[in-house]
């Protein structure tokens, strides 16, 4: 009743093309997050779904119905703006009912579906006060009450937590999953933020120059990301991607560049495509001694509960995420061993190699 | 709905400037298969957004017809023709042999001149003057230099008749506690339009300073901080940071004082009446002689054309040649 | 240091005495009596000071007009006119043509067009405007005078409120799109009062246009209000020729008497004229 599909759409201004062929499926009640740096197409593909652009090729259907010429108000669909865009000339009060009004609901009826929305966003007593008045989280709330109380099919939500402060915006994420999930309304949300995604979404749809590279659960993105973009955009700090070759020498797949060899395990015949390597800063592990390849300690920055230390091999570096405090110093050299399970490979052509072995 | 769809011949599109495709009315106009191009469901929604500008902008647009359009051919056809109308060049040609015309002319380089290097050198040491200016009567001195620009240029010239006077004038009077004897000021010919520019400059000037004044007060305090820091001078602060960073503001101001110079009517009408002689006659006095007090229509419109080409002219080489057109918000293409 | 800044005041005092002083004689002269007015040489600090100039046994300004009205006529033709140009230009044309030549028939050409519009001089239109307004039968009339004053008081606020258009967010807009609002409506509802600084700018500095302007005035009208529609200018200008010798106190007194609304609305509302007056070239 509500899922929205994309179908092969392409959205070009002029000449450029902005979005390229994207075929997207997302179901209803889905928290569905289009991740993706700035220029990927990801808030172009928003107001497409809105009705705020003109589709250049390909179709919108949001609930079996095709909407490419419908209006934004005749789509009923609902958006929250990076910066809220609350009428400023207008109460709170006044801001929620507008839409309502527009559509010629009674006096009564207004006053009671705001009042409602409002409770259910914890800002019924902020209803006389104008946008400039209210704090920014309470602005983001009150741009939320505006968009629900029409009770829409979809929620498009366009980077609505950048303005935030740090603090907010983790109180914020916890708010919009929590209401979506109680309001079980499909909502697509922007963001550049993969931490943002992956603590809210169900679904995520990584976008890079107007293609989308993978559409998967956070943490199935995170574990096998399907090319060397997502896998260095997803995950903070980012992902260790390394060039070099993977030969077979004797039994055993070695991957190496002039700086190192490290020794594989199991793998597939496939693996000898590889030409990038990616392991996780957490499947990697320093030692004074023992086991593991040479490499020195170039910086180390404590976080607390967790040390993230930037070794290098020559002119190749990793960064390793190490808990508790580390007791090595920069400049002095230490062993780093890779978990090599978690070792992922990359073709040449960008894509992660499905290497592992089958027994 | 209406978001506008085209693409500009004037500015390259980038992927972050998604929303400012400047939609060019002639291209709608003359190149038909434009609004086919993009399909049936880009060219209904550009047909929209036509519709609704058209309609939003329908007052303006009949009486731009109704007004503009209208009279301006009005002009060219009675400039064309004799009172008995028939077709003729003769009202251009009389232009040539006309002496009245040729002093007008004059009268009017010599008032612009005059005017402008005046009002806008007057204008522009005040407000730099007082930009430094750090004391408490700063809003005093503000309110005083601002005051000219409230009265009407009837009441200016009202104002200047009688401190021009040369018996009863408190200017001669002044004048002579220096030992100047009293100037017949609006009396003689050659003191006619030396008048005329000090009461101009006196209601002029203000205009000026507080363009640039209010140009002076957005230059961020950042830039004089960096500046002293460097180690410039007074001067070479003033040289390469505070100029360069109020250019727009001179130009607006340098475009906004000619134009109204030129414009010019009310104060001459009031103060000297063309007098003495004819020695402040303007280009835009003498239209309205021929026009009202000649009654000679047809040779007015071709006056009136003249007069429309000079402005035409001024204004295209200061669009054209300095980079004022970005001053005056028309080319704003902002980020969403 | 501090001699640098002795100067610059001294120089400011210097300077705004001299733009204060035709204001200050005018004044004064008004004020004084006649036998003060004329004498030589010219008294600074008037002895004794009378209104007889602005209102004496049921004359108002002096020796004019014989009716106990005096000015009044005038400033009634005055009134209505400029409130009824400027609300017209401002809400029914200016406002929905800015906002369509920013948010739809966005073109150079036309920005273009619109300012050079306001550039363009009285003396060029005259003689056609004389000629229509006659045609229409509207000769010293008020709408004949109002229809005049909107051919630049509307491209005037069309250009001032292109520019306060063109800050309002897109966002907001594109908001109310979605929350289903016509364009028209957006318009209306949202857009426009979003302008208000502009649009009191332009209300403020249309006004005093009309109120100061005086070439169409002499042309199209001749007698005041009851009969026409002449303004407060030629109520002034009329002293002139016919009064210049003798009252000049009526003269100044005039003068003065009829500044007073432009220069109550001028420094009331300085904010606004300053953003209008600079036409976009400083930012906020």
């Amino acid at each position: 009743m509500s899922e929205v599909v994309i179908e092969n759409l392409t959205k070009k201004f002029g000449k450029t093309v902005v979005l390229d062929h994207v075929d997207l499926k997302i179901d209803a009640k889905e928290y569905f997050v289009l991740l993706g740096p700035s220029g990927s197409g990801k808030t172009t593909l928003l107001r497409l779904i809105a009705g705020l652009e003109d589709v250049t090729d390909g179709a919108i259907y949001i609930g079996e119905k095709k909407v490419n010429d419908l209006l934004p108000k005749e789509r009923n669909v609902a958006m929250v703006f990076q910066n809220y865009a609350l009428y400023p000339h207008l109460n709170v009060f006044d801001n929620i009912a507008l839409p309502l009004r527009v559509r010629g609901w009674s006096k009564e009826k207004i006053k009671q579906k705001v009042r409602d929305v409002s409770e259910t966003l914890h800002i019924q007593n902020l209803l006389e006060k104008r946008p400039k008045q209210i704090s920014g989280g309470e602005q983001q709330r009150a741009a939320l009450a505006r968009a629900l109380v029409r009770d829409p099919t979809v929620f498009l939500l366009d980077e609505p937590l950048s303005n935030l402060d740090a603090k907010l915006r983790v109180e914020a994420r916890a708010f919009l999953k929590k209401l979506q999930k109680e309001l079980g309304i499909t909502t697509i949300f922007v963001t550049h933020d993969q931490a943002e995604a992956t603590t809210m979404a169900t679904k995520i749809a990584v976008l890079n120059r107007g293609t989308v590279t993978q559409v998967d659960d956070p943490y199935a993105l995170y574990m096998k990301p399907n090319d060397i973009f997502t896998a260095g955009f997803v995950g903070s700090p980012a992902m260790n991607i390394v060039q070099g070759a993977v030969k077979r020498a004797d039994s055993e797949l070695q991957f190496s560049n002039e700086d190192l060899k490290l020794t594989l395990g199991n793998l597939t015949k496939d693996a000898e495509r590889g030409v990038s390597m990616g392991v996780r800063p957490e499947h990697l592990t320093l030692a004074k001694k023992g086991e593991g390849l040479d490499c020195i300690v170039s910086n180390v920055e404590p976080l607390g509960s967790i040390t993230y230390v930037t070794v290098n091999i020559g002119k190749t570096s990793f960064i390793v995420q190490l808990s508790g405090k580390l007791d090595l110093e920069a400049g002095t050299p230490a062993k780093i061993e890779f978990d090599k399970n978690n070792i992922l490979l990359f073709g040449d052509d960008g894509k992660r190699i499905d290497s592992t072995a089958t027994n | 709905m209406f978001t506008t769809i085209s693409e500009s011949s004037e500015s390259a599109i980038e992927l972050r400037s998604q929303d400012q495709l400047v939609y060019d009315l002639r291209e709608v106009i003359l190149r038909k298969p434009f609004i086919c191009g993009y399909g049936r469901k880009d060219s209904m929604r550009q047909r929209q957004t036509l519709k609704v500008g058209l309609i939003l902008a329908l007052p303006l647009i009949l009486y731009f017809f109704g007004f503009f359009l209208y009279p301006l051919f009005s002009l060219f056809q009675s400039a064309f023709t004799t009172a008995s109308n028939v077709p003729t060049l003769n009202n251009f040609r009389s232009m040539l042999t006309d002496s009245l015309l040729k002093t007008s002319l004059e009268n009017t380089a010599y008032y612009f001149t005059g005017s402008v290097v005046v009002e806008y050198s007057i204008g522009f040491g005040v407000a730099v003057l007082l930009y430094h200016y750090t004391g408490r009567l700063k809003c005093i001195f503000r309110t005083a230099i601002f005051l000219p620009l409230m009265a009407s240029p009837v009441v200016i010239g009202l104002m200047w008749l009688l401190i021009l006077n040369t018996d009863f004038g408190p200017l001669n009077y002044l004048l002579s506690l220096i030992g100047v004897q009293p100037l017949n000021w609006l009396g003689s010919q050659s003191l006619g339009m030396p008048s005329l520019i000090m009461a101009n400059g006196w209601e002029y000037s203000p205009f000026v300073f507080l363009i640039i004044y209010a140009g002076l007060q957005t230059v961020p305090q950042q830039f004089y901080e960096a500046a002293s820091v460097d180690g410039l001078t007074r001067l070479q602060t003033f040289r390469f940071i505070t100029l360069p960073s109020i250019t727009p503001s001179l130009l607006v101001a340098f475009l906004l004082n000619a134009i109204g110079v030129l414009k010019g009517f009310d104060l001459i009408y009031v103060l000297t009446n063309g007098g003495p002689g004819y020695s402040t006659y303007i280009l835009s006095f003498y239209t309205y002689v021929v026009g009202f007090s000649f009654f000679e229509p047809h040779y007015a419109s071709a006056l009136a054309l003249l007069f429309l080409l000079m402005i035409g002219a001024f204004v295209f080489v200061m669009l054209r040649f300095t980079a004022l057109e970005d001053y005056l918000g028309l080319k704003r293409v902002k980020e969403r | 240091m501090k001699k640098f800044s002795i100067l610059v005041t001294l120089l400011l005092t210097l300077i705004s005495l001299t733009y204060l002083f035709p204001l200050y004689w005018t004044l004064i002269t008004a004020l004084k009596t006649g036998s003060e007015i004329f004498s030589r040489p010219p008294i600074f600090f008037p002895s004794q000071i009378t209104l007889s100039n602005f209102y004496s046994n049921g004359n108002i300004f002096g020796a004019v007009s014989e009716t106990a009205i005096g000015s009044v006529p005038w400033l009634v033709d005055s009134t209505l006119i400029a409130i009824l140009a400027t609300l017209v230009s401002t809400f029914l044309i200016a406002a929905p043509a800015a906002y369509s030549l920013v948010r739809y028939l966005r073109s150079v050409w036309l920005g273009r067009l619109i300012l050079f519009m306001t550039m363009i001089p009285e003396a060029v239109f005259v003689v056609p405007f004389f000629l229509m307004v006659a045609k229409m039968s509207l000769l010293n009339t008020w709408w004949g005078l109002i229809v005049v004053y909107i051919s630049f008081t509307a491209p005037f606020s069309t250009w001032l409120l292109m520019g306060f258009f063109n800050d309002v967010p897109k966002s907001v807009e594109e908001a109310a799109q979605i929350d289903g609002l016509s364009p028209y409506q957006i318009f209306y509802r949202v857009s426009l009062r979003l302008v208000t600084p502009g649009i009191i700018a332009a209300i403020i500095l249309n006004f005093i246009s009309c109120w100061n302007e005086l070439l169409y005035a002499l042309v199209i009208t001749y007698s005041p209000f009851p009969a026409g529609a002449q303004t407060v200018p030629l109520f002034l200008t009329s002293f002139i020729i016919i009064e210049k010798e003798f009252a000049w106190g009526g003269l100044a007194a005039a003068g003065i008497f009829t500044m007073l609304p432009t220069l109550i609305l001028g420094v009331y509302a300085q904010r606004y004229l300053v953003r209008g007056l600079t036409m976009g070239s400083v930012k906020g």
